[in-house]
Parts: structure tokens; C-alpha cells; sequence
């Protein structure tokens, strides 16, 4: 029944969206088509995660030649890797259109192509589509940023380009080594992930072309040090953009991660295994670190968002089928979280005009609601059990310690740093005494509760019932690890001298 | 050979849907006009309450089965499996779980019920109540958790219910300055908690990872991992039994509702460390050299905090550095591996500080929120219930004969003297005096003497029955529950500790009965003596002294938190500023400076072509054409 719904999910979107930009309607008529076509990929989205069932690899495929000449496809399929994903990329869409409401057309014409790139780069299976995807995904927030973005937006906007162009040149280098690399030792092409697992690649190219991946990739997420256009991007973006950026794309970040580089370079990748958990624990650090200094709300969570992907970025790095299952589902927990925060930020603004954390006070007495559903969702950032955060946390610290176990340390020291800068931010954006601005918040009505009841509900219901979520993500990250840990146990066989990345492998 | 018992999970979810329910109203309506006080209340009672019938059942049930068989176990479903992690939402009803679960229940309940009368006519009367209901739901399950996962599950819920209680009055900034304080430290403690987790299921957690499994395999840990688990663990356990170094939140807490103060800060959640040693007492008792140091520090705790206690002047603080004392007693007990002893004063505790914090909240209430001691004096004629259950809670704190302190006291220095660890025994005893001290200073100055300000006393008054009730409740237990586990001497059989036995690994060392009655002696004496000095000094109505030397330094609790605040906050705040101001902008951002630079520079070095004449545009075609013959040619030959 499903054998299109990818391409459906994929295309539906990014019709509408250019049909959006061409035609001449009003904002309000091209909010309401985005809400619909939405609110149908949700649903179409919802089916394909209980229709899931994990044990049989890749589900859903579609396959069709694209250009033959060179072994590119137009292949599709969703597995454990790109499933929650693919949720977050459903999910989340509806209470964008259904909140920001002053926007025009050409915004929420942007924002469906955005949705519509981003699901077809999660849901590729051959690495050129894949690499189309990933280039298309940038061009709406291009936009959306530069065109619907705040005072700075320009200068933000060039840096986050010239930052993911160049990453994305040096994935398409990459990605041409690969597809010769196949071509050298099988004879013909592909670009197909199954057929690229074959690869045997070493030297100093392999590394080369392993790096070139890994930028390209740690500027999406971004991963310390690459994440400098982040705080510029994410607080000069509108809100709604924001939040596809921390929500979704920087998950693409992760989850490329996953999918291209962990099969095609494995022995690079656990060779520079320890380098880049460290990268991720230096990220959470840092940014962890730099949000208790924010003045703007926004630049916070920004921060913050960075803080956390660096846990969910060291959960790749551990090899192991705990912290890989819990950066899986962290992917989804943080969008639910730190992403949602974002909106909340985003209501705020549109209600006082400033999201400048001293001239805020006191919201809690005006609009309860709003406060609790924003506490909830800031609980879950931090990783209190009950909610999503922690089950995710909780699995990438375990892995962690059994990685190595300094670096498990650091990352246990998330769960202080993230309830310094939450607490106190909450501190004086709720409580204290109210300020003159916000005498007059307006609690959520109607509509937005009924927008953030489903997702406060997820919140909570993933915490409590993370298994249904595990399941089927759990039997794909237990081939990935072991197809790492056949790998650096024949590594050692094979070589006399240990690297780096074993030493510090217990058992 | 554990039964199931498919209600267990009700325990905790009772009181959690009350919180749901009255949250839910709550939020709902605060802004409007608010729901009667009458319907909270009494949605607010009815979770705790059934709970703790239930508990009774489950108490009764497990009494009725053969003592090496009693656990009940129920498994909902399965929380979380990934590889060899499998971690189930269950729960375990056990002696030691039993035991916690009465008293847990049963003075949470009495807690709520003071309360509908101590917050009647407050602002937020809805919200209170959600979130005591919020905490009684999170002790539940810290205490029935069948798991160290489930039990931390229950563990930052109090931790995080805490965080809502003491910031209660949001408006007042120092408020939610405590509660954040509490809530960053505990998270400290809980950062311990999960390391000594994970390092736990990595060593020996493959195979099953609950308590009881955990315990099969308890003799697989190598020394040097299992050492670390028990530290790791520990420090979990400072962090939300405020030992040293993590103490300072506690008195902080204070800022909360004085019933709060009551359930959290003395009767329930801060006892959780105490129960999570015990309940790991399978790993504990491996190994004694971890044990030794929970000892010092919790005896070092006490000692502490008792010197701090002498010289405050605020009610709440004293009963506070009293109960960080008291916890340390509790260390001490569980860390000589006299787990059942360290329960057990955790039992008698619960009775004897809820009781003193629900008096302390009389007085504060029927005084208007006077907190300082030396503005109170001779409230005795006024508040009789009040001064005659306090004092009994006095005495008991005080370690005095023949009330429940006495006797969970002295059995824990009892066995620090058998274990051999008489350094711990001596403080112990010296504490113990300090102890009758400052309590009964509390107590004249509280309630003899002359009234200091007069106007508030005139207005002083005896509190409704629906507070007092409990009191005398309290009171009861304060004074009675010693019975439940008198040790030979006196003629009883320790029943607390050979109920206890099935849950706990613990040896009891046979030592001569000289011994025994030498140490209670020596506590009686120190008891005796600390309550003379306090009333020779205070009896007959004292005037506040001027704090010098050692007395001024005691009063700024030896400046900790003035250290900590320039040691470890400050510093962590200008890294923070450090950071987002100087290094993202500057250091951070370099490669990308570095290209820009690299590109604008090649752009102004490849400028010097662009001359702009034909001519030599001519020589470049030129030039280039003949490069590209020359390659095509080598390539042809």
C-alpha cells in the first residue's frame, strides 16, 4: 500500500512549495495549504513508523535508474538509522504553520521545499541522491534566513553559506574518490550505500576522503569548532527556521554520519573515533559553558541546542550499540525538546517584541500554561527521567563509559551544565517579579495548546514508553556496531602495532 | 522465589495522578477565579492516604510469608532494552522497601494533611498541593524502584520536586535562587549516581540489571571497579543527603513552606542516599574501606553541621543543620556496615524531625512568619500542644532515653564502637552533646522565659485542630517507635534489624556487654550534660549575644558558601562570559578568519594581472595555448 509513500512524502512538499512561490496567493491561503499538505505527510508519517518493524533492513524501497551511465539511482528506503528522522521530519512540520501566523506566502512556500529536501535526504539510499538532497535542503533556508531573517541576517546568512558550500564541495570530492574507488575495484559503478559497505579503502586518501566527509557533516551539526556560524544562524534566522534548523537538519548532520561514513570507512572511523568524541564532548563544553552567558533568549537555546548535539554527535563515536541507539533516539528527544523550546521563544517574541532575557519577568503568573508546557519542555532538555531526554542521555553516557571511561565522565557533565543555564534562564524569564512588558502576556490559547498538547504528550510518552521507540531502531544499530567491531578486531589481527583508537578500547 | 504482586505500581501512581488531576485544574484555573480550597484538599489526601493503606497491605503480606521469601515484585512492562541493558519499569516490595514505604506514606500523609491547614488562604493553594502530591509520587518510586534506573527515576523526582517546593514564593528572587541551588546540586550528586550506574552494569549488570540480580552477581566485581561504584555512588548520595561537600543546599532549603521543609527536607528525600547505601549494602559490605569513608564523612557531617547548628538564630536553620547532622549519624551507621542501625535512625528520624518542623511551623504560623529565635520567648502559656510535642521531638532528637532517638542513636555509635572505629564513636558521642545543646537552646528560647516581642506573643495563638492532630500523632511516634527495635540490654529483640535481615548483608560483631553498657553511658552523659549547659545559659530568658570569634565564624557557617560562591560559581560565570565574548568572536572563529584573509589576499594577488590591456590578455592566450600543446603532444607521443 505504501510503495510510493516516500516519493510522496519527498515531492507532495516541494510541489506545493514551488507552486507556493509561483503563484499569487495570499499569506494567509498559503498557510493554510502548508498546514494541510502537513498535516497529511504527518499522518502518512505516522502509518510508516507503525507500519515499521525493524528486523528486515531497509523498508519501503523504492528503486528506479536514473542516470545508468553512471550507476546513479533514484533509490529510497527507510531503516532504524533514518526512522526517527523521518518521524522528527513529519512530525514536527503542522505546529510550524499552525503558530507563526504573520508570515507570507513566499516563507511558508520555503519552508515546505525545506521539508520536502530534507525527507528526501533522509530517506536516499544512493549517495548522489543523497548529495542533491543535502544541496537542495540549503537553498530555502537560504532564503527563509535572508530574506525573513533579523537585523544581522545578511552577514549571518553568508556565513552559514560559504560554511555549508564549502563542507558540501569537500563531500562531493569525497564522494567521487568513493564512486572511482568502486568503479577500481569492482568494475562498474555505484553509488548505492549496500553496494559501497563492499569497499575496502586505506592509505592516505581514504583518510583524506574520510575527513572531507566528516566537515562536511560536522558543519551541518555542527561539531566543535565548526560551529561558528551557529549562534549568528540560528539567532538571526526567523524562529520557525530556527527550529527546522536545530530540529531537523542538524539530525541530518548526525544521522549522514551514520548512514554513508560509518559503512564506507570504517576502519578510519574507529580509527578517529577518539578524536571526534572528543570533538563532541569539547562542543558540549563549550557551548554548554557559553549559554550561561547569554543576554538573548534565542542565543541561548542556540548554545544549548549546540551543547546537546555534541552528546548526540559523541553517541556515534562510541561504537557501541548503547550510545548508538541512544543518539538514535536522542535525534528525535532533542527535536522534541530543545527544538520545541525554540517555537516557545518564537511565541514570546511575537508577543512582547523582545527576547532579551532582563526585560522579561514573571510569566509564569500571567500565562500558566505556557509555562508549564515551556518547563516541561525545558525539563526534557535537561534529561529528567520521565521525559525523552533522558532515556537518550542516559544510553550515550552509558556507551560512553564503556568506550572510554574519562571521556563517559565528561559526558555525565551535561547533566549539571545544562540545568545552570536552564534554571537560571527559567529563573528570570517566569519568576522574579513581573516587568512591564510582560503585565499584558496573553496565556496559549485555544489553538496553540492544542498545537503543543501532542507534542508535551510525546514528550512524556517517550520517556515513559521509549521501547516502542527502541525496538525498532535497536536491530539496525546492532548490525552497524558489529559490522564496526569485525572490522577493528580484524584490524588488530592484522597489524602488529595498535593505533590510537584501540587503546582505549575496554571490554 | 519472589512473589508478584500486581498493585504494587498503584503506590506510586495514586498519589502522581493526584498531582496530574490537581496540576491540571490548577493550571487551569489560577489565573481566574480559583477552585475552592476544600475540593484540592481533599483530592490532594486521598492519593497519599490509599497509599498508604496499601503500603500496610503490602507490609502485612510480606509478614505473612517465610522471612528469606519476602519480595514481592510487579513488572509493568519494559522500559528500556538495548543489547545486554534490559531495564524493566518494575517495582520491589522487600522488608527494607516495606519499612520506607509506611513511614513514607504514612507522614507524607500526615504532612498533607497539616498543610491544608498551614497554607489555608495562600495564593498558589492548587499548585502546592500538585506538587506534594508530585514528591510523595517520586519518594514511591525511588523507594519501590526494582532497579537502580527505576530508583533514579524516583531520585531526580524528588530532586526536581524539591526545586518546586523551595521555590515556591517565585516572586522573592532569593527563593528560586535556593531552589536552583538545591536543584544544580543534587544534579552533582545525581551525576555521581549515574557514573557508579553505568560503571555498575558494565561490570556485572549484563545479566539482569535489578537489584536482585545485581545481587547474585555482587561477587563478580573486581576490587579496584567496585571500589570505584561505591564512591561513585556515594557521592549520589551526598548530593541528596547533604553530606560534605554538598550539604549547602539544605539550608537553603528552608525558603520553602515550612511543611515542605518537613516532608523533604527531613522526613523523606533526604534520607534517599542513606536507603540507596543500604540497598547496594550487597556491594557495600564487599568492601569495608569505602564504608570507612562514607563513615568519616558522615561523621565529619554531623560534627559540622552541629557546630553550625549551635549558633543560628533562624528556627527553620537550626532544625535544618540539625537534620544535615543527623543524616550524618546515618552515614556513619551505614558506612560501619550497620546497615539495619542506619535505617533504623532513619525511621526514627522521619518521626521525630517532622514532628520538630511541624512545631517550628506552628510557631512561625501563629507568629506571622517570625523565624528568629530571639524574637520569640514564653510561648509555652500560649501554644501547650505545640511546646509539649516539640519538646518531646527535643528530647528525642537529643538522643535522650527512653524516646525513639535514643535508641536508632545508639545503636548506630554502638556498632561504630564494635566495628572498631572508636574516632567515630568519640565524635559521635561529642555530637550527641552538642546535639542536646543546641536543641534545647531552640526550646527556651523559644518557649521560656519572657516574651521578647510582645506583640507578636499577645497575638500568639494555639493553631487549628488539622494541624495540631498531627502533631500529637507525631509526637506519639516520636516518643514510641524506639520500642520497635530495643536492642538485649533492654529486654527486646531488635525487631526492625532482624526484619530488616532478608534485604540487607550485614554482620552482627559480638562484643561484651560491658562494652555495650559503657557506650550508652557515655551518650547519656553527653546528652545530660548539653541539655544543662543549654539551660543554664537560656532557661531563664537570655538576650541575644553579639557573635565574635569562633561564634561569628560558626554563625557564617565558616563562610562555605561564601568559598564555593568565589571558587566555583564566579569562575564558572566569567568562563562563560570569557567564552561568548572573547574566544567565539575571536579565537574560536579563526579558520574561518583565516580563509576570508587567504581569499581576499589571492583576490589582490591575482589583481596584478588584470591589467586591462588587450595586448596582454594576447600573451596569456598565447602562453596558454603553448602549455596545452605541449601537454596534448606529450600525451599523443
Amino acid at each position: 500500500m505504501f510503495e510510493y509513500a516516500l516519493s510522496v512524502i519527498i515531492f507532495l512538499p516541494i510541489l506545493t512549495g514551488l507552486a507556493l512561490l509561483l503563484f499569487p496567493l495570499r499569506g494567509g491561503v498559503a498557510r493554510a495549504v502548508g498546514f494541510i499538505v502537513s498535516v497529511i505527510i504527518l499522518f502518512i508519517g505516522i502509518e510508516l513508523f507503525l507500519g515499521f518493524n525493524g528486523k528486515s533492513g531497509m523498508e519501503y524501497t523504492e528503486f528506479h535508474q536514473w542516470i545508468p551511465s553512471l550507476g546513479v539511482n533514484y533509490a529510497l528506503g527507510i531503516d532504524g538509522i533514518s526512522l526517527l528522522v523521518m518521524v522528527a521530519a513529519t512530525f514536527l512540520f503542522p505546529m510550524v504553520f499552525s503558530i507563526f501566523k504573520t508570515r507570507t506566502k513566499g516563507f511558508y512556500g520555503n519552508l515546505l521545499l525545506a521539508q520536502g529536501a530534507m525527507l528526501g535526504a533522509i530517506c536516499s539510499t544512493d549517495l548522489i541522491l543523497f548529495y542533491v538532497f543535502w544541496e537542495i535542503m540549503l537553498l530555502p533556508i537560504f532564503f527563509m534566513i535572508g530574506i525573513y531573517g533579523g537585523d544581522k541576517r545578511l552577514s549571518a546568512t553568508l556565513k552559514l553559506t560559504i560554511y555549508t558550500i564549502a563542507g558540501s564541495l569537500l563531500m562531493l570530492a569525497a564522494i567521487i574518490y568513493v564512486g572511482t574507488s568502486y568503479h577500481e575495484q569492482f568494475g562498474k559503478w555505484s553509488f548505492n550505500i549496500a553496494d559501497l559497505q563492499a569497499l575496502s579503502l586505506s592509505g592516505g586518501f581514504a583518510i583524506t576522503a574520510f575527513l572531507m566527509f566528516m566537515v562536511a557533516f560536522a558543519i551541518k551539526i555542527p561539531l566543535f569548532p565548526f560551529h561558528t556560524w551557529l549562534p549568528d544562524g540560528y539567532t538571526e534566522a526567523p524562529t520557525a527556521t530556527t527550529f527546522i534548523l536545530s530540529a531537523i537538519m542538524a539530525k541530518i548532520g548526525v544521522y549522514g554520519v551514520i548512514r554513508f561514513v560509518i559503512p564506507v570507512f570504517e576502519v578510519e572511523f574507529t580509527r578517529f573515533a577518539i578524536l571526534f568524541s572528543l570533538l563532541g564532548i569539547a562542543g558540549m563544553l563549550y557551548c554548554g559553558l557559553a549559554a550561561i552567558a547569554q543576554k538573548d533568549i534565542k542565543r541561548l537555546l542556540a548554545f544549548s541546542s549546540a551543547s546537546h548535539m555534541g552528546i548526540i554527535a559523541l553517541g556515534v563515536f562510541c561504537m557501541n550499540v548503547q550510545a548508538l541507539s541512544g543518539c538514535l533516539f536522542q535525534i528525535m528527544a532533542h527535536a522534541t525538546s530543545t527544538g520545541v523550546l525554540f517555537l516557545f521563544v518564537g511565541l514570546m517574541e511575537e508577543r512582547l517584541g523582545t527576547r532579551n532575557i532582563d526585560d522579561l519577568g514573571g510569566i509564569a503568573y500571567r500565562a500558566p500554561i505556557f509555562a508549564t508546557f515551556f518547563a516541561i519542555a525545558m525539563l526534557a532538555s535537561v534529561g529528567l527521567p520521565g521525559t525523552s531526554g533522558f532515556i537518550g542521555e542516559f544510553l550515550i553516557i552509558l556507551g560512553a563509559i564503556k568506550f572510554n571511561a574519562f571521556i563517559g565522565f565528561l559526558a555525565g557533565t551535561t547533566l549539571i551544565i545544562g540545568v545552570c543555564y536552564m534554571l537560571w534562564m527559567f529563573q528570570r524569564v517566569f519568576f522574579e517579579k513581573g516587568k512591564e512588558r510582560t503585565e499584558s502576556f496573553a496565556d496559549l490559547n485555544g489553538m496553540e495548546i492544542l498545537t503543543f498538547v501532542p507534542v508535551i504528550l510525546l514528550i512524556i510518552g517517550m520517556g515513559i514508553f521509549p521501547q516502542t521507540f527502541l525496538e525498532k531502531i535497536e536491530p539496525t544499530a546492532q548490525q552497524h556496531v558489529a559490522q564496526l567491531t569485525a572490522v577493528s578486531a580484524s584490524q588488530i589481527a592484522d597489524t602488529t602495532v595498535q593505533n590510537p583508537g584501540h587503546t582505549n578500547h575496554k571490554n | 522465589m519472589e512473589q508478584t504482586a500486581n498493585y504494587l505500581g498503584l503506590i506510586p501512581l495514586l498519589p502522581l495522578t493526584g498531582a496530574l488531576v490537581i496540576g491540571l485544574l490548577h493550571m487551569l484555573t489560577c489565573t481566574k477565579k480559583p477552585l475552592p480550597e476544600k475540593l484540592y484538599s481533599v483530592l490532594a489526601c486521598i492519593g497519599p492516604l490509599l497509599s498508604f493503606f496499601m503500603a500496610l497491605v503490602v507490609l502485612f503480606q510480606l509478614k505473612n510469608m517465610a522471612p528469606e521469601d519476602r519480595f514481592l515484585s510487579h513488572i509493568p512492562f519494559t522500559w528500556f532494552a538495548v543489547g545486554e541493558l534490559h531495564v524493566d519499569m518494575g517495582f520491589l516490595a522487600d522488608p527494607l522497601s516495606s519499612l520506607m514505604l509506611v513511614f513514607v506514606t504514612f507522614i507524607g500523609s500526615l504532612i498533607h494533611i497539616y498543610s491544608i491547614g498551614y497554607m489555608a488562604g495562600e495564593e498558589n493553594y492548587g499548585k502546592y498541593f500538585a506538587y506534594l502530591n508530585l514528591f510523595l509520587g517520586a519518594m514511591l518510586i525511588l523507594v519501590l524502584g526494582n532497579g537502580p534506573v527505576v530508583m533514579f527515576v524516583g531520585w531526580e523526582g524528588v530532586g526536581l520536586c524539591s526545586y518546586l517546593l523551595i521555590s515556591f514564593y517565585t516572586k522573592d528572587t532569593d527563593n528560586v535562587l535556593a531552589g536552583n541551588k538545591a536543584f544544580i546540586v543534587n544534579r552533582i550528586g545525581d551525576l555521581g549516581f549515574v557514573l557508579g550506574m553505568s560503571f555498575l552494569f558494565w561490570a556485572i549488570g549484563s545479566t539482569g540489571f535489578d537489584f536482585l540480580s545485581l545481587r547474585e552477581n555482587a561477587h563478580l566485581l573486581t576490587p579496584g571497579i567496585g571500589f570505584a561504584i561505591c564512591l561513585l555512588l556515594f557521592v549520589g548520595a551526598c548530593g541528596k543527603s547533604a553530606q560534605i561537600p554538598l550539604y549547602v543546599w539544605l539550608p537553603d532549603a528552608m525558603a520553602g513552606p515550612t511543611p515542605v521543609s518537613a516532608l523533604i527536607h527531613a522526613a523523606t528525600m533526604v534520607t534517599a542516599g542513606v536507603y540507596m547505601v543500604a540497598r547496594f549494602s550487597f556491594i557495600y559490605s564487599h568492601f569495608p574501606s569505602a564504608g570507612t569513608i562514607i563513615a568519616w564523612v558522615g561523621i565529619l557531617t554531623a560534627l559540622l553541621a552541629a557546630i553550625f547548628g549551635m549558633f543560628q538564630k533562624d528556627i527553620k536553620k537550626i532544625l535544618a543543620y540539625s537534620t544535615v547532622s543527623q543524616l550524618g549519624y546515618m552515614f556513619a551507621g551505614v558506612g560501619v556496615a550497620a546497615y539495619s542501625a542506619g535505617i533504623f535512625h532513619v525511621f526514627t528520624h522521619a518521626f521525630f524531625k517532622a514532628l520538630l518542623f511541624l512545631g517550628a511551623g506552628s510557631v512561625i504560623y501563629a507568629l506571622h512568619h517570625q523565624q528568629n529565635i530571639w524574637k520569640m520567648g514564653g510561648l509555652k502559656a500560649k501554644m501547650p500542644i505545640t511546646y509539649a510535642t516539640m519538646l518531646i521531638g527535643a528530647l528525642a532528637l537529643s538522643g535522650c532515653p527512653p524516646f525513639s532517638g535514643f535508641f536508632s542513636k545508639d545503636e548506630i555509635l554502638f556498632m561504630a564502637l564494635a566495628n572498631g572505629h572508636p574516632g567515630i564513636w568519640f565524635i559521635g558521642v561529642l555530637v550527641a552533646g552538642m546535639t542536646a545543646y543546641y536543641t534545647f537552646r531552640m526550646m527556651f528560647l523559644v518557649f521560656h522565659g519572657e516574651a521578647r516581642d510582645k506583640q507578636a506573643y499577645d497575638q500568639a495563638h494555639e493553631p487549628p485542630a488539622v494541624m495540631t492532630v498531627p502533631l500529637i500523632i507525631l509526637a506519639a511516634g516520636a516518643a514510641l517507635v524506639g520500642v520497635f527495635n530495643l536492642p538485649g540490654i533492654f529486654g527486646g529483640s531488635m525487631s526492625v534489624s532482624n526484619w530488616l535481615a532478608p534485604s540487607l548483608v550485614e554482620h552482627h560483631p559480638h562484643v561484651s556487654i560491658w562494652l555495650e553498657i559503657m557506650a550508652i553511658a557515655a551518650s547519656i552523659a553527653a546528652v545530660v550534660i548539653g541539655i544543662t549547659i543549654a539551660y543554664k545559659k537560656f532557661g531563664h530568658g537570655a538576650e541575644e549575644p553579639e557573635f565574635t570569634g569562633f561564634a561569628k565564624l560558626g554563625y557564617h557557617k565558616f563562610y562555605v558558601d561564601e568559598i564555593y560562591n568565589a571558587a566555583i560559581i564566579q569562575p564558572y560565570k566569567a568562563i562563560g562570559s570569557l567564552i561568548s565574548r572573547f574566544f567565539e568572536p575571536n579565537v574560536t572563529d579563526l579558520h574561518v578568519k583565516f580563509s576570508t584573509w587567504l581569499y581576499t589576499k589571492s583576490g589582490k594577488a591575482f589583481k596584478v594581472f588584470q591589467v586591462g590591456y588587450v595586448r596582454i590578455y594576447a600573451i596569456y592566450m598565447v602562453i596558454g595555448l603553448s602549455v596545452m600543446s605541449f601537454f596534448l603532444s606529450q600525451s599523443i607521443n
